[in-house]
C-alpha cells in the first residue's frame, strides 16, 4: 500500500489489461480498413503521385478486376512541393502527374521522367491531335507525358454585385470591392496575375523593372483582398454566402456556386491574358513498375472514362473522343460551358504555369506586401 | 467525567471565504461555457456532413446521407485513416516510454547540465514545423537514403512529441518528496521497486497527460508529415490535398466517425476501468482463506 | 539512520553504502533514445537546413552551393519580416494569457472541486475534439465567425447588430479567437497535471493562519505550481509562432503570421531562403528564452532533496 492507500500493482495491471484490449480493438478497425484499402493483388501495383482528380475510385476497382493491376496512390498538392519531393524520392515512384511547365522545364531537365512514345499508346488517339504535338512536351527522346486535363484560370463575378460587367484583372484592383475579393494563397500565382494585370506576357521571368510595376498593383489589391483561399471549396463557399464577390479559380466554379445554393455568377478570361495550366501522367524514371503503366492508361484513358470524370470532377480534358460521349449522354452544354472544344485556341493564349527566374524575388514581394 | 459539549471540529467553524459558493459556481459555468465553446465547430463539422451540397459551409442545402455512402467506397480516404490512426498509436506509445524514461534522468541527476538539456528539448517545439519537415525530407532522402513511409512520418512526429512528454513528466517529477523513495528504501524496497509502486503511480497523471497530448499532437499532424509522407497518406494530408478542387463532405463524414468511434472507445474504456477498480477492491477485501 | 516510522520520522537520503552505487552509464542509459532523436532526428537535418540557407535557389530550383549571405540580409532588408516576427509575438502572448487564464479556472475547478475519476473524463471531453481534423474544425470556425455565419445570425437575430459585422474574422481578431480554441486545452491538460497534485488543504491552513483567500492564492499556491504555469506558458506561446495554417484561413489578407512568410518559401519550392528567415526566428526566441532563463527554472520553490 503507498500513501493513496489501494493496492497498486493489481489495478494497474487490470488497468493496463483494459487499455490492452482498447488497443486491440482499435488495431482490429485498423486491419479492417487496410483489407478495405487493397490487400495484394497479383499482376502488379504501380505507385502514382497525382492529384485527387485524375481518378476515379470505381474506375480503378475496374481496372483492378479486369487487368489486375492496382494503383497506390499517394497524394500531390503542389508541384513546387511534389517537384521538391520527386527529386529526393524517385525510386519510389511510377508515374507523377504535374502541369506544363514543369514538365519540360523542371522535371525532364532534372532528368526525374522518361519521355516515350506517345503513339504507341492506341487510347492517345482519342485525344485531340494538337494534345500529342505541345511543343513544350515534345522531345526528341520522345513526348514527356500522357495529356490529361487543363484550365486557364479566370475571374468569377456576382452578377448582381458586380457592374459594369469586367472583362480585365484591373477590376482586382478597383476600390469598390474593398474586402470583396478573394485569391488563392498561392504567392507566386498572384504576383503573376498582376503581372499580367500590368500587361507583361512571361510573368514566371519578370525583370526587376516589372517587379517593381507590379509591386504597386500589389499595393492596390491587398486592401481589396478578404483572405486568401486554402482551396477551391474556400473561395466558392465565399461566392456562395456573399462574402466575396470576385474570385479567381480553375474552371467550373458557376455550376459549384449553384450547386451550393449560391448566387448567379458569371466567369470570363481577363483580356489581358491569363496564366493557366495542362497536366499530363509522366513516367517517372527508374520506378519500379512502370511496365504497368502502358496497359493502366490503355484502360484508365478511355473516352467513356474521361467523360465520367468530366461529370465528377468539372474541368476540360484533351479526350476529342470523351466530347462524343458527353453529347451522345447530353452533356453537350455542360462541355461546351467549359469550354471542351476550344482547348487549342485558349492554351495558345495562356501563360503556362511554372518555375521562373523570377520566383524567389517574387516570394519575397509578397512578402514584403501582404506581411505585417 | 463528562463532557457534555460535543466536540466541533475547527474545520467546520474556520471562517470560509464569503465568495466560496459564487467561486464555484462560477468555475461551474465557465466549465460549461468552455465545452459549449469547444464543441461548437465540432457540431458544425457534424451538421455539414449531412448537407446536400458538395461544399461543406452554409447555407445547409439539405439533409442527406451520401457522403458517408461516398466514403465508405472511398479507399484512399479509408487508407489514409487507418494509417493516421496507426501512427498515433505507434507514436503515443513510443514518446511516452521514451519522454518518461529521458525524464527520471534529467530530473534525478544522470546529466551535467540540465537546464542546458531541458532548453535543448524545447526547441523541437519552437522551431517552425515546416522547417523540421524540410530539415528531415532532405535528411532522409539526400544523407540517410531512406525511402519515405510511415516509419519515417513516425520518426519525424517524435521529434515534437517527445520533448512534450519529457517536459510535462518532469515538471511534476521536480517536487516530487523524495522522502516517500527514502521510506521505501528503509522499508527494503529495491530502487526497481521504489519506481514502479511508489514513484510511476504517483506521477501516472503526468505520463497519461504526455501520452494523450502524443496522440492530439500525432493524429491531426500535418506540417512535418507532409514532408515525410510516403506513398501511404494520412488524413491530414490527404485533406490537404484536396487543393485544386477542393474538399466533399465525405471528409466531414471521416472527422464524424472518427470523434463517435473515438468518444465510444473513451466510453468503453472508462466503464472497463472502472470495473477493473471495483474487482480489484473487492479481491483485495476478500478474507484470505 | 533513526528510523522510527510515526509522524516526525527522520529520514535521510541513501548513503553511498546503503544506497549502492549505479555506474553513471547505467544511469544514463534511459536518456539515450530521447537523445538520440534529439540529436540525430533535430539537430543534425537542421545543421544541413543550415548550410543550405547560406546557399540560394536556382532557376529550376535547385540548390546552388553559393555561399552567400543574401537570404539573411533580406530579413532585415525587407522589414516585412520583423514586423511580423513582432506582430506574431504580441498575438502569441495575447493567446498565451488568455489561454494561461482560462485553462486555469478549467484546471483549478477540475482539480479541487470534481473527483478524480469525473476530472479525468472531464479532460477527455475537453481534448478529443482535437482529434479531428483541425482544418475542418478551422472551416467550421469561418462559417460560425463569417458574414453569413451563426454568429452574426444570432447577434442579429438578438437586435444588436443591424447587419453583418466583419468584426470577428479575416482579422487578428479571428486569429486570436481560433488559436485560443485550439491551444487553450493543452494548457489545461498542462495544468491539471500541476494543480492535480497540490494539496488544497494547505489553502484551509493558511487561511487558518490568518490569510486572506487570494493572499493564501497567491503565496501558497501559485509558488508551488509554477513549473506547471510556466510548461503551460512555453506550450501555447511558442507552437504559435510556428502557427501558418489559421492565420492563412481565418486571418485575412492583413493577417499573415511570420510562419507564413516562411510557408510561402517553403510551397515553392525556396528551401535555401525559407530557411534563413526559419532561422532568424528559432534564433530570436532562443534569445528569448536564455535572456528569462531565471523565470523558466521549473526547480521546486522548496528545493527539496
Amino acid at each position: 500500500m503507498n500513501a493513496h492507500g489501494y493496492d497498486l500493482s493489481r489495478r494497474r495491471f487490470l488497468q493496463a489489461s483494459a487499455l490492452a484490449g482498447v488497443a486491440v480493438g482499435m488495431g482490429g478497425i485498423t486491419a479492417a480498413c487496410n483489407a478495405i484499402g487493397g490487400g495484394a493483388v497479383q499482376g502488379g501495383t504501380f505507385n502514382w503521385m497525382t492529384w485527387g482528380d485524375h481518378y476515379i475510385d470505381e474506375q480503378l476497382k475496374a481496372i483492378e478486376a479486369s487487368d489486375k493491376i492496382v494503383a497506390n496512390i499517394s497524394e500531390l498538392a503542389g508541384n513546387a512541393e511534389g517537384f521538391a519531393k520527386v527529386k529526393e524520392v524517385k525510386g519510389q515512384l511510377d508515374m507523377i502527374s504535374g502541369d506544363a511547365l514543369w514538365v519540360p522545364d523542371a522535371y525532364f531537365a532534372e532528368g526525374l521522367i522518361v519521355p516515350f512514345d506517345i503513339n504507341e499508346l492506341k487510347v492517345s488517339q482519342q485525344l485531340y491531335p494538337f494534345a500529342r504535338q505541345f511543343e513544350i512536351w515534345t522531345k526528341p527522346e520522345g513526348y514527356l507525358g500522357y495529356p490529361f486535363g487543363w484550365s486557364p484560370i479566370s475571374i468569377y463575378y456576382n452578377a448582381a454585385e458586380v457592374s459594369p460587367a469586367p472583362d480585365s484583372w484591373q477590376v482586382l484592383l478597383d476600390p469598390k470591392y474593398k474586402g470583396r475579393i478573394v485569391v488563392e494563397n498561392q504567392p507566386e500565382e498572384i504576383v503573376a496575375y498582376m503581372g499580367k494585370a500590368a500587361g507583361f506576357d512571361d510573368v514566371y521571368n519578370m525583370t526587376d523593372d516589372q517587379l517593381a510595376t507590379v509591386k504597386g498593383l500589389l499595393e492596390q489589391l491587398k486592401p481589396n483582398v478578404l483572405r486568401f483561399a486554402q482551396q477551391a471549396t474556400d473561395s466558392v463557399n465565399a461566392m456562395i454566402s456573399g462574402e466575396a464577390w470576385l474570385i479567381t479559380g480553375n474552371f467550373g466554379n458557376e455550376d459549384r456556386v449553384k450547386d451550393g445554393g449560391g448566387p448567379e455568377i458569371k466567369g470570363y478570361i481577363p483580356k489581358e491574358g491569363t496564366v493557366g495550366w495542362m497536366d499530363a501522367e509522366m513516367i517517372v524514371k527508374d520506378g519500379a513498375n512502370t511496365s504497368l503503366l502502358f496497359p493502366y492508361l490503355e484502360k484508365a484513358e478511355q473516352a467513356e472514362n474521361i467523360a465520367a470524370n468530366f461529370i465528377k470532377h468539372g474541368r476540360p480534358l484533351f479526350s476529342e473522343k470523351a466530347y462524343q460521349v458527353l453529347v451522345d449522354q447530353g452533356e453537350k452544354d455542360r462541355a461546351d460551358r467549359y469550354r471542351w472544344t476550344e482547348s487549342e485556341a485558349i492554351l495558345s493564349q495562356t501563360t503556362l504555369k511554372g518555375p521562373g527566374t523570377s520566383t524567389a524575388k517574387s516570394i519575397q514581394l509578397f512578402n514584403e506586401i501582404f506581411g505585417a | 467525567m463528562s463532557t457534555p459539549v460535543a466536540s466541533v471540529d475547527p474545520l467546520e467553524t474556520m471562517p470560509v471565504s464569503p465568495y466560496a459558493g459564487v467561486t464555484r459556481w462560477t468555475l461551474r459555468l465557465w466549465f460549461a461555457a468552455l465545452v459549449a465553446f469547444l464543441y461548437l465547430p465540432i457540431a458544425f463539422m457534424i451538421i455539414f456532413s449531412f448537407d446536400e451540397g458538395a461544399t461543406p459551409g452554409l447555407p445547409i442545402t439539405g439533409f442527406t446521407l451520401r457522403w458517408y455512402d461516398e466514403m465508405l467506397g472511398n479507399r484512399q480516404l479509408l487508407r489514409a485513416l487507418a494509417n493516421s490512426v496507426t501512427v498515433a498509436a505507434v507514436v503515443a506509445v513510443l514518446s511516452t516510454i521514451i519522454g518518461t524514461m529521458a525524464a527520471f534522468v534529467l530530473v534525478r541527476g544522470g546529466i551535467r547540465y540540465p537546464s542546458v538539456t531541458r532548453i535543448a528539448f524545447t526547441l523541437p517545439i519552437m522551431v517552425p514545423g515546416v522547417l523540421i519537415g524540410v530539415s528531415l525530407l532532405i535528411f532522409f532522402a539526400r544523407a540517410a537514403d531512406i525511402p519515405l513511409s510511415l516509419a519515417t512520418v513516425t520518426a519525424g512526429q517524435l521529434v515534437v512529441t517527445v520533448p512534450f512528454v519529457l517536459l510535462i513528466v518532469a515538471s511534476r517529477l521536480q517536487g516530487f518528496d523524495r522522502r516517500l523513495e527514502w521510506a521505501a528504501a528503509d522499508l527494503g524496497a529495491t530502487p526497481r521497486q521504489t519506481i514502479r509502486h511508489i514513484v510511476l503511480p504517483l506521477i501516472a497523471p503526468a505520463i497519461l497527460a504526455g501520452a494523450l497530448i502524443s496522440v492530439t499532437l500525432s493524429i491531426d499532424e500535418f506540417v512535418i508529415t507532409w514532408f515525410t509522407v510516403g506513398n501511404q497518406p494520412t488524413l491530414p494530408t490527404y485533406i490537404y490535398t484536396r487543393v485544386k478542387f477542393g474538399v466533399t463532405p465525405e471528409v466531414n463524414a471521416v472527422a464524424t466517425v472518427m470523434l463517435v468511434a473515438t468518444l465510444l472507445i473513451f466510453a468503453i474504456a472508462t466503464v472497463a476501468l472502472g470495473r477493473a477498480r471495483r474487482w480489484s477492491r473487492r479481491a483485495r477485501l476478500a478474507p484470505r482463506a | 539512520m533513526t528510523t522510527r516510522v510515526v509522524g516526525g520520522a527522520t529520514l535521510a537520503p541513501p548513503t553511498a553504502a546503503s544506497g549502492g552505487r549505479i555506474s553513471s552509464l547505467r544511469r544514463f542509459a534511459p536518456f539515450i533514445p530521447a537523445g538520440l532523436i534529439l540529436v540525430g532526428l533535430f539537430f543534425v537535418p537542421l545543421a544541413v537546413m543550415l548550410v543550405f540557407s547560406f546557399w540560394s535557389t536556382g532557376a529550376n530550383l535547385d540548390v546552388i552551393p553559393v555561399w552567400t549571405l543574401e537570404n539573411y540580409a533580406n530579413f532585415f532588408e525587407n522589414t516585412t519580416y520583423v514586423r511580423t516576427l513582432f506582430k506574431t509575438l504580441v498575438i502569441g502572448a495575447g493567446v498565451t494569457l488568455v489561454s494561461l487564464v482560462g485553462a486555469f479556472a478549467v484546471a483549478y475547478f477540475l482539480a479541487r472541486y470534481v473527483s478524480r475519476r469525473w476530472a479525468r473524463v472531464a479532460l477527455l471531453i475537453i481534448i478529443v475534439p482535437f482529434w479531428t481534423s483541425y482544418l475542418l474544425r478551422v472551416y467550421s470556425w469561418q462559417a460560425i465567425l463569417g458574414e453569413r455565419g451563426a454568429l452574426n445570425q444570432v447577434l442579429m437575430g438578438l437586435g444588436l447588430i443591424s447587419e453583418p459585422s466583419r468584426l470577428f474574422v479575416y482579422n487578428d481578431i479571428g486569429t486570436f479567437i481560433v488559436l485560443t480554441y485550439v491551444y487553450l486545452p493543452f494548457a489545461a491538460l498542462v495544468l491539471y497535471a500541476s494543480l492535480e497534485r497540490f494539496d488544497f488543504t494547505q489553502l484551509t491552513a493558511a487561511q487558518d493562519l490568518g490569510a486572506r483567500p487570494h493572499q493564501a492564492f497567491r503565496h501558497v499556491l501559485l509558488p508551488q505550481i509554477r513549473p506547471g504555469l510556466i510548461t503551460a506558458a512555453i506550450f501555447v506561446f511558442i507552437p504559435i509562432l510556428g502557427e501558418f495554417l489559421t492565420p492563412s484561413m481565418v486571418g485575412g489578407a492583413g493577417g499573415l503570421l511570420i510562419a507564413n512568410l516562411v510557408a510561402n518559401f517553403f510551397k515553392n519550392a525556396l528551401i535555401p531562403e525559407g530557411a534563413a528567415v526559419g532561422f532568424m526566428i528559432a534564433a530570436f526566441v532562443l534569445v528569448l528564452l536564455i535572456a528569462f532563463r531565471r523565470y523558466l527554472r521549473v526547480e521546486d520553490v522548496y528545493a527539496r532533496g
